[in-house]
Order: structure tokens, then C-alpha cells, then sequence
């Protein structure tokens, strides 16, 4: 398997989706009950797939970490979810909602899947309609839309601050029905730990039962994974405790490819981190660079004074003295760079010198504090919550986290990956951003996989298979099973022995991972940083103490078992990182930048997706490339000058 | 299903809150009858008795129906509460209120107790006076030529004993209490939903807990103070 | 600071539990309550022990994961938070702090501070959605719905489903929970079809499951973390009144719960 067939239906752009529906196979209704479905992950993605899926009339097993399917992470979305509905009457269409996320995300992304995108966008609020989301609406009783980040129109649907809150509830309340008539066996606190093969074709899973500690089999037809993206490799992101990569990555250790590990997105308006006991990371809205000024002071001196006494002459307004045009609204992974850039140089604030100012003060001259407190008064008092500072009277000071990966599973257009009847939803799998995601497209993926393309793209398999019977006495299942259990009893036995917790693993991975493999990336830290991750594993695995047994609730231990795993991912990116040597995107190489400092991509050697198959443990991995042809737009630069 | 709606937790309190507001009217009925006991003469309040007397049949039906209605309110009300203890088998080792937007205070933590201490007063109120010595005792009056039951002397003679006066002070102050939270509460469980009502509700359920509450508690103190002289 | 920290240790579902007093030294005030219960754990993994088990996901106060009993008020002294949105500069040095499981029977103790809600999916599962499947359906803006009606509708379904409105109610009652879907189902156009059957069956579920009466004493609109008024359980009543009045049995024949 060397070439990968991404299965994108030849034809019109506009056309292939539809023309690839009409070409898929049926399965048959009364056929349908016969064929049983996993999904692991209740997230927008996986709960859309699991009550989708049901409806149709499979059946579903569903599986989550946390103790409810409405606590995966898509909750804490906050903006808002694009779709090109046209409501505003501003020219919007599906051309150009297409065209400005093949373009937002540099140029690295799969044309045909992101038109289809922007297809089904539409169809994505009126389902979430009829299921009840209250979206925000105008007086007159239609739905609102704002503007965001790398567009021009206001293509955003949103319900107050929570639109993924409301968004996954509605999907959670889709699966619960579901649930209630059985088409829906949900299994919370389960935490799959391998993937079961039979005759290369994905058929089951094991998974943990994270409350009695014991392994269970469960088979399937076919196996979806929707856990998500893998941002907690940095120990500090916005993303939520339990959110890990290890469903993915026991996928990729079973054969599924791995693409473009090295996008990862760093959102640059995040509460700094206060201390060394910090656990996670807080975003606020990037709605706030609307008013909000960024500033580092001009001399070192000034970097612990009181930010009111500095004169507004020893003020360095960085992003509006070095973009002109798009001030403090260029896009993320400019306004990130730019914030490391003046910490680096030692202009930044706060206790650890790790942060920049975000000043309301001009703002709240112009326009009032009223008007400012009715635009943000929610995110001030979250600020006010986390920092103890109010931010009406002192600058906020905030910081660049990682915020969402673009990397993930490799999948074709059938969102299928490498391994026959496994399939990546959502997050977990690289499609549709490219190397950078628009704000307000994550929502869109989620749900845009889940309700519209693997309801019809599953069927297309299940009816082209022939399924020999299988049950979780086979072989292939004991087998998973066995190796699953060894992986925990190693864990065990190293823990009772070893010095070092789970979480000093973790801090030191976090760093190394946020220090050579973050913002801005060069050969020489990433070669560092892929032998100091195989030197973290040896200690891993044999300095690390946990207490308890595997035989009962143990959060260290599921700690343990994710860690181990994102210690291999690491080095996964920083392989991805190390031979992508072109700057797009999340991806900065400080060899490739222009004169002027600006993330330089280079078309002619690396138009293409960078798919990694495992080699076994230890073994460099293979890469394989999917080439990207864009037949329809034309590569430009992206320039915010 | 009709047995579900019947038993389920929301038609309960529609119980308590039917049961509840008709034994308010009761109350307020019957204070408005005792206010005569604040005149120093007596006849106004023995007619009112007498009145009350003279219904016959029409009295047993409402005492019938009055019973009927604190035994439902009072059933339901222990069936709630077992229920609850129920629901939190292992208790808190500390709890306290959050405040703010909360209406835990005595009156709403404590209606079973109050509840019950009204029930035990209900008993003494009613074998005092209900099942009191009557006109075969001597307790009789002339009124307008026909011999009626010196209830007013009762009460009088009754509210001469301090010990008695405490009693159903301390009642009283436990059926404002009880109405402070009581009034408004019934109408949250009918579903009362506008929210300009909903504040509005809350303080008028205390102006009316605080007059009911004195306008019977003071019958008692009025009549000691009057007859130790003090008040003249 | 330097705390006292008495927190409740349970091993399992069928162990009893106890209360265990731990010292939590050099706390910093800029912590997050969670992050001293990190830091309290990593010093109990090292001497060997067991660590207290919490639950907690996102930490920003959205996912509803977190919540336990601080000094009697769940999530803590703080109106409007949840437990990992408590920072420790609400406490004093040298303060003692109790830290309990919420309590109620129909959340029943896993181990230590975690509790099982799987009553809460049950109870939507009765009836806390819109039937409707996944495929064309109208246009979003065929049936308009008033920004007033669309803004109630959003307060009413901003509940997190962390069970503080259980943990705080003295009688162990849910009502606010099922009122907060209830409500928020009753505002919209969208499944008013199914409204009657979805109340009755809510709270049906709701009272098998062991929840307490609600006596309207609000303590779970002060311990809610979206501050949810109990003037949603009002209108949960109401639509019960309502249903129970149009109440139709030959229509009610295929319920899903119980």
C-alpha cells in the first residue's frame, strides 16, 4: 500500500458529491439490523454518527470516556459555526465559504472535501434547528449571524457564547432518543484501548471499563473513531483533562496512517499560564482583538511595571506597527508568532514573561464602559474569575495555547482511513482544514461528518462486504485483549517501583513538545526533541510510580496508559515537522520565512499530505504522500501587511 | 399513566397547594369571625358562634369538608417528606445555604415541623373550645331572648392562664411561619409562571403571613393584658 | 496558605466512607480549587497512597464534569462557578475545608468524590428531545421564533447537567434539571407535538429514579452554576398541569420509559 487512493469522485467540483451519493450502494433496511456499528466518541462528530447511524437502523455501540455523552470536549466551543446560508444577503455561497477555508488553511487541504464542506453546511443549521438549538435570532424571529476571523462576511450562526454547548446537546439529545429505543447501546466510561482486526478488516475493540477496571470485547461490522484531536501532547491546552489521543493512535499502531501530525493550531488569545501547578489553559473569544490592543512594552525595564504608567510613547503596538492593514486582526497563527517573537526578544509581561497585553482602555475612551461590558461582559468577569484582575481598569494580559490539531487519521473521501471499516470522524481525522482552521469550522467538520457524509459513505462498505460472522470469542480478540492487559499490568508493576508521578511525565513532555515542536520549529530542536522523546519513554517506563490497582477507579493509571502514548505521538510530529521544510499554516520553520519574518510555503516540494504508517516499536515510521492538486483555485500567498 | 400523573411528584404538590390555599381561606374566614373577640363585649362574638351553630347539617358538610382537606394536605405532606428523606439516605456532614436567589429559611426548611406543631395545636384548639364545657356546664348566655354558649367566657377564662397564652402564641408565630412559605409556594407548584407575579407573590405571602399571624396571636396576649389590668 | 482539608474517602459503591483529614501546605491563592486537589494527590502518589479520586473535564466551567460539596454549598462559596472555576483566594490561610460528594441516592458514590449521574441521561432519555432525523429538513428561518422567545429558550438550556441543583436541594430533588429541558423544549415551536408525553415521562423518570420533591426552596437556583431559575420548574408544572388535562390515552400508548 504505497499509493494512497483518496477516492475523490472525478468530474465537476461542484458535482462530485452529489454524483458520489448516487453512485454509493444501498444497504437494504431489512439488512440494516443485521449490522452492528462502534462509535468511539460522543463529541459533535461521533454523537451526530451514532444517532444518524441508528436512525438509519443499525445498530450502534457507543462509547465515551467521561460519564456522560454530554461532557465531550465539543462543549466548551465557544464562537460559533459557519455555513453559508447567505441570510445576511452579503454575497455569500458555497463557493466562497470553500474558498476561504481552502485558502484559511494555506493551501493543504483535499479540494473535494472541503466543497463538500460547505455543501452540507446549510443543511447543518436547519437540522440543528428542528432538534431545538436556540440559536441567537433577530427581533423579526430570524436566525442572527456575526462575523469571524478569515472572512469577509458573516457566515457565523451562534447561541450566546455556547454554541457548541447547545450544539452538542442537541446531537446528545439525537442519541438519547436513540438510546431510549435501543437502536443505541451507549457505553460511558469506557475507554477503548486497542482495535481488533479480522482478516485486516477493523471488527471490534477493547476497551476499559473505567469504573471496575475490567477489559471488555465488543464486535462490530464496522468502527468509528470521533475522539477528537490530540492538542493535550502539550500537557497545557485549551483542550479538556480527559482529552487524549490514544483511540487514534492504537489505530495507527494497528495500520491506520497518521497525517500531517505537525498542524496544530495555537489560539493567541488565552489566559497566561500563573504557575507551575497549572492544568489547563483558558480561551478567550478572539472576538476581543475587535477592540482590544496588543502591546509589549519598548524597554526590558518596563516588562514588571504597572502597565497604566506606561507612557503611551514606551508602548509597542506590535501587530499594528508591522501589519498596517490587518492591525490586531490578523489571523491566529500570525498573531501567535507575533506574540512569541516579542516575548522571545524579553519584552513580555507578566510573572513569567510569557504574556502580552490586550488593552480595552482606548476602547472603553471611545465607546464607553457600558458598550464594552454589553459587547464582553462575559468574558471580562470569566478573566476577572481565572486572574483576580479586572480587566476594565488593567490590561489583560494573555498568551498563545494550543487550541485544535489538524492533523489526525488518515481518511479518503469515504472518511474511511487505511484500515478496511475503520473510519475517522471530526476531529481525529485531518481532512477538511489544511494546515490552519478558520474560527467557527470546527463545529462544521463535527457535525458535517457525522450527520451528512457517514450515513451515506458507511452503507457504501457494509453493502460491498461480505462479513463473516464474528464474535468476541475470536482468536483476534483475545489476542488485542491479552496485549491490552500486559500494557497495563507493565504500567502497574513500573508504578509500584518508580519515583516519578504521572504528572511530572506529563509537565515534562508538555514543555519539550511546546518548546520544539510549537510555534516555531527549526531542525535542530526537532532533532533534539526526537531523542529526548525516546529518552522520556525509557524513563517512562521505568521511573514512573502509581498507586492503586488496575482493578478499580484509577484516573493516574488512564493518565498513565494516554501518556504513554502521546510520548510516541510526540515524536511522530516532530518527524512530520522536521521533514515538512516549508512554513504553512500552524507550521512554522524558521528556515523557511521570507525577508520580512513571514511563514514562507513552498509549493513546487510539498503540495501534498504527509501520511505516516506505522513500523513497528522503535522503527521509523513510512511516509506516504497524497498529492494535492487543486484544479479549481489557484495557490496565492497570504499576505496581511 | 392516569396512576402515574396521580402519584408523580408534581401532582403531589398540587395537592399541598389546593389542599394548602383552601385551608388559608379557611383561615382567613375565621379570623375575620375573631376579630370580635377584640371587642370588650361579648355578644358579637357569641352570635358569630351561634350563627356558626345554627347552620346544622350545612356546618357538619363544611367540617366534613375541612377535615377532609388537613387530613389530604396532612397526608400528603408526610408521604412528600418520606419520599425526600428517601432521596438522601447519607446526609451532609456540613451544608450550608448559598444565599442570593435561595428562599431556604426557617419557614421553608422547617414546614413539616411547623406543620406538625400546628397539627398538635389544632388538637388542643379543638377539644378546648370545640369540645369545651358548653351550655349544660353553665357556660350559657342570653342573647335576644334565646339561650346560646358562652363561648366568650371560655376564651376569656382560657387566656386568663399565661401557660396557655404562650401556647398559642407560639402557635401562631408557627402558622406565619408556615404561611410565609406555604402561600407563595402554592402557587410556584400550580405553575405560576410569569415572573413579575413570582416576586410579587413573595412578598405578599409575607404581609399576609405577618397579619394572619398577629391578627390571631393577639386575640390571646389582648384579652391576658386586658384582664391583669395592664392594657386598659 | 496552609489548609485543612477533610475530605470524604469511599472506596467503592458497597464500602463505607469516612472522612480523612489531609494537610494542604504552600497553596497558592492563584489556584484553582482542582489544581490544589492536583497537588494534593501528586504528595499522596508520592508518599505511596492513594489519590483522591475527582472528576473534572474541560475545567472551564462548561462540560459540568466537576462538582463536589465545599463547606456544605456545592461548587463552593461562589454564586455562578463550578468547582474547577474556584480559585483557592475565596479561602483564608489556615482555613479547614470539608469536601464531600453530592448526595443523593439517585447519584450513587463510584469512589471518593465521584458520584454516578447516569440518572440525568435517563431522564432525557425519557423525553428530553426533538424526534426528528437526521436528513432535509425546513429551512432554519421557516418558522420564526422572536429573539425574546429564542433568549428564554437559551437560558433555560445553558444547564451543564452537573447535578449541583441535586446536591444543593435538601430534599435530593432534580426538578430543576428536568425543568431546565422542559422549559427550554416548551419556548421553541420545534417538538411542541411531543410536549405532553415529554413532560409526563420526564418526571415520571425523575421520580423513579429517587429524586426528592421539590418544595420550592430554590437552594438550586443559588448552587447552580448557570443560575437557572426556579421559575423554570414553574413551567415545568404548568406544561404537567397542562398535559395532564389534555391527558389521552389512546395516544399515549408507546412510551419509551418506564
Amino acid at each position: 500500500m504505497s499509493t494512497l487512493n483518496s477516492k475523490v469522485p472525478s468530474g465537476d467540483l461542484k458535482n462530485k458529491w452529489d454524483s458520489h451519493k448516487a453512485n454509493l450502494k444501498l444497504v437494504n433496511p431489512n439488512n440494516k439490523r443485521k449490522h452492528t456499528v462502534i462509535v468511539v466518541g460522543t463529541g459533535l462528530a461521533g454523537a451526530s454518527a451514532a444517532a444518524s447511524l441508528a436512525e438509519l437502523g443499525y445498530n450502534v455501540l457507543n462509547f465515551c470516556v467521561q460519564d456522560s455523552a454530554r461532557r465531550a470536549h465539543s462543549i466548551a466551543a465557544q464562537g460559533g459555526i459557519n455555513a453559508s446560508k447567505n441570510y445576511p444577503n452579503d454575497g455569500d455561497s458555497v463557493w466562497r465559504l470553500f474558498y476561504d477555508t481552502i485558502k484559511g488553511g494555506d493551501f493543504r487541504a483535499r479540494e473535494a472535501n472541503v466543497y463538500r464542506l460547505a455543501q452540507v453546511s446549510a443543511n447543518i443549521i436547519d437540522q440543528c434547528v428542528a432538534q431545538g438549538v436556540p440559536f441567537a435570532r433577530e427581533y423579526g424571529g430570524a436566525l442572527a449571524n456575526r462575523s469571524f476571523g478569515g472572512a469577509q462576511l458573516s457566515r457565523t450562526f451562534y447561541a450566546r457564547g455556547q454554541t457548541g454547548q447547545q450544539l452538542l446537546l442537541g446531537a446528545y439529545q439525537a442519541l438519547m432518543k436513540n438510546t431510549s429505543t435501543g437502536k443505541v447501546k451507549m457505553f460511558s466510561r469506557r475507554e477503548m484501548l486497542d482495535l481488533v482486526l479480522v482478516d485486516g478488516k477493523a471488527r471490534g475493540i477493547i476497551a476499559r471499563n473505567l469504573v471496575t477496571g475490567q477489559l471488555e470485547k465488543y464486535a462490530a461490522d464496522a468502527v468509528c473513531i470521533a475522539t477528537g484531536g490530540y492538542g493535550r501532547v502539550y500537557f497545557l491546552s485549551t483542550n479538556a483533562f480527559n482529552s487524549n489521543a490514544t483511540a487514534a493512535w492504537r489505530c495507527y499502531k494497528r495500520g491506520a496512517y497518521f497525517a500531517n501530525p505537525c498542524y496544530v493550531q495555537i489560539h493567541p488569545t488565552c489566559i497566561p499560564v500563573s504557575g507551575h501547578y497549572q492544568s489547563k489553559l483558558t480561551l478567550m473569544s478572539e472576538s476581543l482583538r475587535n477592540d482590544g490592543r496588543v502591546w509589549v512594552p519598548k524597554r526590558k525595564e518596563d516588562t514588571k511595571k504597572d502597565p497604566n504608567t506606561i507612557a503611551e510613547s514606551e508602548r509597542y503596538y506590535y501587530l499594528e506597527e508591522r501589519y498596517p492593514s490587518f492591525g490586531n486582526l490578523v489571523p491566529r497563527d500570525v498573531a501567535s508568532r507575533n506574540a512569541k517573537d516579542v516575548c522571545d526578544q524579553g519584552l513580555g509581561v507578566g510573572a513569567s514573561g510569557q504574556a502580552v497585553y490586550l488593552d480595552f482602555r482606548d476602547a472603553i475612551r471611545r465607546d464607553s464602559e457600558k458598550v464594552i461590558r454589553e459587547k464582553y461582559g462575559n468574558l471580562f468577569d470569566m478573566y476577572k474569575q481565572i486572574t483576580g484582575e479586572d480587566p476594565y481598569k488593567v490590561p489583560m494580559k494573555i498568551y498563545p495555547a494550543v487550541h485544535y490539531t489538524m492533523g489526525g487519521l488518515w481518511v479518503d473521501y469515504n472518511l474511511m482511513t487505511t484500515i478496511p471499516g475503520l473510519y475517522a470522524l471530526g476531529e481525529s481525522n485531518f481532512s477538511d482544514h489544511g494546515a490552519n482552521r478558520l474560527g467557527a469550522s470546527a463545529l462544521m467538520q463535527g457535525l458535517a461528518d457525522g450527520y451528512f457524509v457517514i450515513p451515506y459513505t458507511i452503507g457504501d462498505y457494509i453493502a460491498s462486504e461480505k462479513f463473516k460472522p464474528v464474535t468476541t470469542d475470536s482468536p483476534e480478540f483475545f489476542e488485542a485483549e491479552k496485549n491490552v492487559r500486559a500494557n497495563i499490568n507493565k504500567l502497574m508493576d513500573v508504578g509500584s517501583r518508580g519515583k516519578k508521578t504521572v504528572i511530572e511525565f506529563y509537565k515534562e513532555l508538555g514543555q519539550l513538545t511546546w518548546d520544539k515542536v510549537g510555534m516555531s520549529r527549526n531542525a535542530e530542536g526537532l532533532k533534539f526533541a526526537i531523542n529526548r522523546y525516546q529518552e522520556l519513554r525509557e524513563d517512562f517506563w521505568s521511573n514512573l510510580k502509581l498507586t492503586g490497582t488496575s482493578e478499580e477507579y484509577n484516573k493516574y493509571l488512564e493518565l498513565a496508559g494516554r501518556v504513554a502514548d502521546f510520548l510516541e505521538l510526540g515524536e511522530l510530529m516532530a518527524r512530520d515537522a522536521l521533514h515538512r521544510e516549508e512554513s504553512c499554516g500552524g507550521h512554522f520553520r524558521e528556515e523557511s520565512q521570507t525577508a520580512e519574518g513571514e511563514a514562507k510555503r513552498n509549493d513546487k516540494d510539498f503540495c501534498y499530505v504527509a501520511a505516516w504508517e506505522y513500523k513497528g516499536a522503535n522503527q521509523e515510521p513510512s511516509l506516504h504522500k497524497e498529492d494535492l492538486s487543486f484544479e479549481n483555485v489557484k495557490l496565492s500567498e497570504r499576505s496581511y501587511k | 399513566m392516569l396512576s402515574r400523573i396521580l402519584c408523580s411528584s408534581v401532582f403531589q404538590k398540587v395537592i399541598m397547594a389546593v389542599t394548602g390555599l383552601s385551608l388559608i381561606i379557611f383561615v382567613i374566614t375565621h379570623l375575620s369571625g375573631n376579630i370580635t373577640l377584640y371587642f370588650p363585649d361579648g355578644t358579637p362574638f357569641n352570635k358569630y358562634a351561634d350563627f356558626l351553630a345554627s347552620l346544622g347539617w350545612l356546618l357538619y358538610a363544611a367540617e366534613i369538608g375541612l377535615v377532609a382537606t388537613f387530613l389530604l394536605h396532612i397526608a400528603t405532606a408526610i408521604q412528600l417528606k418520606m419520599s425526600n428523606s428517601k432521596a438522601r439516605p447519607v446526609g451532609y456532614k456540613v451544608y450550608q445555604s448559598k444565599g442570593g436567589p435561595s428562599k431556604a429559611n426557617l419557614s421553608s426548611r422547617f414546614m413539616i415541623v411547623s406543620g406538625i406543631a400546628l397539627l398538635g395545636f389544632l388538637v388542643l384548639h379543638i377539644w378546648q373550645f370545640k369540645y369545651g364545657p358548653g351550655i349544660e356546664q353553665g357556660y350559657v348566655v342570653d342573647i335576644d331572648g334565646k339561650q346560646v354558649r358562652d363561648l366568650h367566657r371560655l376564651v376569656i377564662e382560657t387566656f386568663q392562664n399565661p401557660l396557655y397564652v404562650a401556647i398559642y402564641v407560639i402557635s401562631m408565630v408557627l402558622l406565619g411561619f408556615h404561611l410565609r412559605h406555604g402561600f407563595w409556594s402554592a402557587f410556584q407548584s400550580l405553575g405560576m409562571r410569569n415572573p413579575a407575579l413570582h416576586s410579587a407573590l413573595y412578598k405578599l405571602a409575607f404581609v399576609l403571613a405577618v397579619l394572619i399571624s398577629l391578627g390571631f396571636l393577639g386575640i390571646p396576649v389582648w384579652i391576658y393584658l386586658n384582664s391583669t389590668g395592664v392594657a386598659s | 496558605m496552609n489548609l485543612t482539608l477533610q475530605v470524604w474517602r469511599q472506596e467503592n459503591a458497597t464500602k463505607e466512607g469516612r472522612f480523612v483529614t489531609y494537610k494542604a501546605d504552600d497553596i497558592s491563592p492563584d489556584m484553582s480549587f482542582l489544581e490544589m486537589l492536583d497537588l494534593v494527590n501528586e504528595r499522596l502518589i508520592k508518599a505511596g497512597e492513594r489519590p483522591i479520586e475527582f472528576e473534572s473535564d474541560c475545567r472551564e466551567g462548561i462540560c459540568g464534569s466537576c462538582g463536589c460539596v465545599i463547606n456544605g454549598q456545592a461548587h463552593g462559596p461562589l454564586r455562578g462557578v463550578t468547582t474547577c472555576q474556584l480559585h483557592m483566594r475565596s479561602f483564608k490561610d489556615g482555613d479547614t475545608i470539608v469536601i464531600e460528594p453530592f448526595r443523593a441516592k439517585a447519584f450513587p458514590i463510584i469512589k471518593d468524590l465521584v458520584v454516578d449521574r447516569g440518572s440525568f441521561d435517563r431522564i432525557i432519555q425519557s423525553g428530553g428531545y426533538v424526534t426528528v432525523k437526521t436528513g432535509p429538513q425546513p429551512d432554519g428561518n421557516a418558522t420564526p421564533i422572536g429573539k425574546d422567545v429564542a433568549d428564554k429558550a437559551m437560558d433555560a438550556a445553558a444547564c451543564i447537567g452537573c447535578g449541583a441543583c441535586v446536591a444543593a436541594c435538601p430534599n435530593a430533588s432534580a426538578a430543576l434539571f428536568t425543568s431546565a429541558k422542559v422549559a427550554h423544549m416548551s419556548y421553541l415551536p420545534q417538538g411542541q407535538v411531543e410536549a405532553h408525553k415529554r413532560v409526563v415521562n420526564m418526571i415520571a423518570r425523575h421520580d423513579a429514579e429517587g429524586f426528592g420533591n421539590c418544595t420550592n426552596i430554590g437552594e438550586c437556583h443559588a448552587a447552580c452554576p448557570k443560575e437557572i431559575s426556579i421559575q423554570h420548574i414553574a413551567i415545568m408544572k404548568k406544561e404537567y398541569i397542562c398535559a395532564a388535562a389534555n391527558y389521552e390515552p389512546e395516544i399515549q400508548r408507546s412510551e419509551g420509559a418506564i
